[in-house]
């Protein structure tokens, strides 16, 4: 499994990571590091404890990371939870937290599944 | 109206007529009024007159004959009869008589015989009163005849002298010429009015003036007014009685047209009166000129009033009939606007209702087939493009309301005009390309591409213009835009901006052309129902650029096509622009156009770069042939993409072909190159560079080649800048994010420090040495502190470099974000993903920018 073959499992733009970190190191370095990031837990802990606030900000944070690696599902759905969350809890926020769970379990799926192959 | 205005008319007319009368009348009875007081006036003034000129006469006359009357007592007293002889007697009176005028003497016998000592013997006219008087021993005169016709006036003064008959007299009688009497009291002169007579009880004269030639003055008055066929019996009678009385009378005889005053005074030491006359004739006849003449100064008075009350009418008339056709014209302008309004609400109504339509039919036929993705999909294309859509015509309507409740304002920051036009070609672009239309952008003679203006506001003028353009002409028609500038009336602070959208689309009628600013106007034909839009465009822009004080004008022909032409003076930018030098290269700029090849050359002569230029691609083999004779080589050339007599991907061929692979080829274009960039590059092309060719532009393109490692790379590194050296600190919670940035960054050979928070990174400027750090990059949402409230307590430190640049960076890229970092005290913001080469032109600038203020 190629990293430009973890991008399509993912749902990422592989030609745009690469345009902005300009080498394929450094793109499989951060994604790596994708599986380290505590964002997502601190939004499933905000979310849990109903601190839309927290659970904004780490939203917000995922939104911010799928960005800067192209990462384009999780970052859509991540963005329009953080959007929902924007202003307090709205009633969609439950439905789009389901939805970026998923996403969000589909990349990891999709990067342990690279680390596997390249380690192996 | 009309209605109004004649019965406006009606009512000034019959105030005027009115008016008029009432002067007349007013005038006319001031005249009868004011001619019938001066002639009471006259009157008044001739009684009195008459009295006193009565008593003044009677008095004279007294003194007079006094006077007389006391000589001839002198003569009694000076020679007493028995003085001397008779004879010498006689001679001593009559000397003495003499010397003192007397026209004669005489001694006056008791009987009434005169015996005369010198002169003739008078003879009396009514001797008994007289002689009367004198037996009794009194002073007194008497009228005589002396017999030749004229009239003496006799003294008569007690005396007894022997007389010739030796007897003894009663009185000596001296007489005076009646002459000297009536030329002594002046009873009649030629320059006088008045005139006078003294007369017996019985109306005889003793002396007559004037025009009198009876001997009776009662005869007189008679005849006087019988031949006017009256009677004069009643003033006769009213005179007798007065004499009678011996009180004085005064009255005012009336002969039908000519009036006079008679006034009767008795005389002393007389039996006479004096009667004075005094005719109105020539007074009456200055009265009456007098009346005429205030008469006619009191029509003409009359006339100058009503001629001004004309005059003053006429003008207030015409005044009125303006005013009245200014409120018609206002009111017509008012129902024009209004129905407009009304129009232009059913129309939006009803260009609101198409989208919103298709967003509830879709809305329904995707809600109908919820499962079938496909489907569903497609109807969420659509609703997206109608919201769009719908969301384009309110903002147009809410700016349009903004502004016609006078609430657009112009935000006044720093422009690069450069940006704007990159800006609207990348926007102008995709619809350029969907529609296959020719998009050409010109600019020429940019003096400063850096200036002070509202850039949003800037902007939509464009894309309005350019949208217009675009929307207006069909497939495979011709879009351009121009810029240039030049000197600007408002001074040297200030630079007159062109900017000329053309295009060979519909164009537009005159009709419509004269309406295009205005509100709510909007081309409702057939040729033009299906273009969407509110029809608000135009007038925004209009307004906009007036209130920027620029001008907007539009030529068009129905058909041709149109041109929007905007004129602005805009401010130079304060900040001078970065100092750019590029080597002395020698490069071939090749375009079809000469203007663009005349404004590049100027442009690339002024960062220090000579150029030639060719208009075609022959020319140009042509002259890199020269050169290759000479062997001096272009070192970079700027090739068109579309040049007549070849594209510009077959001339880089043929370049590569005949002159090998060594100079770089930049590819001149305005449009997105992504499509052709495989081609052009397997052709030989180095690079691209896109219209407009600001002066920045191509020394930000061509800068890469300075360094020969730069140019094999040109279009990833080209505008990346050189921070060695540089202290950053970056506010980021995310390590990964962190590290991304920390690891594009350090390329830039900066040397970064994190701050995970906040607060960490006002900590840790606040620890810094003053000017450690050049710059700061500020993540917005961090746990702790927020990047708004560090950036708050860093401008609030007291340090004297705590005005450092500092740029935001956020996954949210709203304009009420940008402008709350703005507020917050930020001097910039980038969107997330970080972009290397946005991060790099900002940072290069802030930086510098601070450098030249410090």
């Amino acid at each position: 499994m190629t990293l430009k073959d973890c991008y399509a499992a993912m749902g990422g733009n592989y030609e745009d990571a690469i345009g902005r970190l300009r080498s394929e190191r450094l793109v499989q370095k951060f994604v790596l590091k994708f599986l380290d990031d505590g964002s997502y837990d601190l939004l499933c802990r905000s979310l849990e404890e109903k601190n839309y606030e927290e659970a904004f900000r780490a939203a917000h944070t995922i939104k911010g990371v799928c960005q800067n690696l192209s990462i384009d599902k999780l970052q859509a759905s991540s963005s329009r939870l953080c959007e929902a969350l924007r202003n307090g809890y709205t009633p969609e926020a439950d439905a789009l937290a389901e939805e970026t769970a998923e996403d969000y379990r589909q990349t990891v799926a999709a990067i342990r599944a690279f680390q596997e192959a390249s380690v192996g | 109206m009309k209605k109004r205005l004649s019965s406006a008319s009606r009512f000034l007319t019959v105030s005027l007529a009115l008016v008029l009368l009432l002067t007349v009348c007013i005038f006319s009875f001031l005249a009868v009024f004011m001619s019938r007081k001066s002639t009471e006036t006259i009157s008044d003034v001739g009684t009195t007159y008459m009295t006193g000129m009565g008593e003044k006469t009677t008095q004279h006359f007294e003194t007079t004959i006094q006077l007389r009357l006391s000589q001839v007592e002198a003569l009694v007293s000076g020679f007493q009869p028995g003085d001397a002889l008779p004879e010498v007697l006689r001679e001593e009176l009559a000397f003495n008589a003499q010397t003192r005028g007397f026209e004669s003497l005489a001694f006056y016998s008791p009987t009434g015989e005169f015996d005369m000592i010198y002169g003739d013997e008078p003879l009396l006219a009514d001797p008994e009163p007289f002689l009367r008087s004198m037996n009794n021993g009194e002073s007194k005169v008497a009228v005589a005849d002396t017999g030749h016709g004229e009239k003496d006036i006799l003294l008569g003064v007690s005396a007894e002298y022997r007389m010739a008959d030796g007897t003894i007299c009663t009185a000596l009688v001296a007489s005076l010429p009646a002459s000297y009497i009536a030329d002594t009291l002046s009873l009649y002169s030629e320059t006088s009015l008045v005139y006078c007579h003294i007369i017996r009880r019985d109306g005889t004269f003793v002396i007559r003036s004037g025009g009198a030639f009876r001997e009776n003055y009662f005869d007189r008055i008679q005849a006087l007014f019988e031949e006017q066929g009256k009677s004069g019996d009643q003033y006769i009678r009213e005179l007798e009685a007065a004499m009678d009385s011996g009180e004085d009378y005064s009255t005012l005889l009336n002969f039908g047209n000519e009036r006079r005053h008679l006034q009767c005074n008795k005389l002393p030491y007389s039996e006479w009166f004096l009667v004075t006359v005094l005719p109105y004739g020539e007074l009456d006849q200055a009265v009456s000129d007098l009346s005429r003449t205030w008469l006619y100064l009191v029509f003409l008075g009359c006339a100058v009033v009503l001629t001004a009350l004309l005059v003053v009418f006429l003008q207030y008339s015409n005044i009125l009939k303006e005013q009245m056709a200014e409120l018609e014209k206002t009111r017509k302008e008012a129902v024009h606007a209004n129905k407009a309004k009304s129009e232009f609400l059913s129309n939006m109504s009803h260009d609101i209702r198409t989208p919103m339509n298709a967003i509830v039919g879709m809305t329904a036929i995707a809600t109908a087939n919820i499962d079938d993705k496909q489907q569903v999909q497609n109807c969420l294309k659509k609703i997206t493009l109608s919201s769009r859509h719908l969301l384009g015509l309110i903002n147009d309507v809410l700016d349009m309301s903004k502004i016609e409740s006078g609430k657009l304002t112009l935000n006044m920051d720093l422009v690069s005009l450069r940006e704007v036009m990159d800006s609207i070609v990348s926007i102008a672009q995709p619809q350029v390309r969907s529609k296959h239309q020719q998009f050409d952008i010109f600019i020429h003679d940019i003096s400063t591409e850096n200036v002070c203006c509202d850039s949003v506001r800037l902007n939509q003028v464009l894309l309005n213009l350019l949208g217009n353009a675009l929307k207006f002409t069909p497939e495979g028609g011709r879009i351009q835009v121009a810029l240039y500038e030049e000197e600007s009336p408002k001074g040297g602070e200030f630079v007159r901006t062109h900017i000329v959208v053309t295009d060979n689309g519909i164009g537009m009628s005159q009709e419509i052309k004269d309406k295009i600013f205005e509100s709510f106007v909007r081309e409702d034909s057939a040729r033009v129902r299906r273009t969407e839009g509110s029809g608000l465009g135009m007038a925004i822009t209009k307004y906009i650029v007036d209130t920027m004080g620029g001008t907007i004008e539009v030529e068009s022909e129905l058909g041709q096509g149109s041109e929007f032409h905007v004129t602005l003076d805009l401010q130079r930018a304060e900040t001078p622009e970065e100092d750019m030098i590029l080597p002395e290269w020698n490069i071939l700029v090749v375009d079809d156009d000469q203007q663009l090849c005349e404004s590049t050359t100027a442009s690339l002569k002024s960062i220090g770069v000579k150029a030639d230029w060719a208009l075609t691609a022959e020319g140009a083999l042509e002259m890199l042939e020269h050169r290759a004779q000479i062997r001096d080589h272009y070192q970079i050339i700027l090739l068109d993409w579309k040049l007549p007599d070849m594209d510009g991907i077959t001339a880089a061929k043929e370049i590569r072909r005949r002159f090998g692979d060594e100079t770089p080829i930049m590819l001149i274009s305005a449009y997105d190159w992504s499509e052709i960039e495989t081609e052009a590059k397997e052709a030989g092309i180095t690079g691209f560079i896109s219209k407009p060719l600001f002066r920045s532009t191509l020394f930000y393109g061509l800068k890469p080649f300075v360094n020969e490692a730069g140019a094999e790379e040109p279009h990833h590194e080209e505008l990346l800048g050189d921070f060695t050296g540089c202290h950053v600190l970056l506010a980021e919670d995310n390590d990964l994010n962190w590290e991304i940035a920390s690891e594009l960054l350090s390329d830039l050979g900066m040397e970064l420090d994190w701050a995970e928070n906040g607060k960490i990174c006002v900590d840790k400027f606040s620890a810094s040495p003053v000017g450690f750090y050049d710059a700061v990059l500020m993540d917005l949402r961090m746990p702790v502190m927020t990047g708004y409230e560090a950036t708050a307590a860093i401008r609030e430190l007291d340090r004297p470099d705590r005005d450092i640049p500092i740029i935001a960076m956020t996954a949210d890229a709203f304009s009420e974000d940008i402008k709350k970092c703005l507020d917050a005290g930020m001097n910039a913001h980038v969107a997330k993903p970080i972009d290397i080469r946005e991060i790099s032109r900002l940072l290069e600038r802030l930086i510098k920018e601070r450098h030249c203020n410090t």
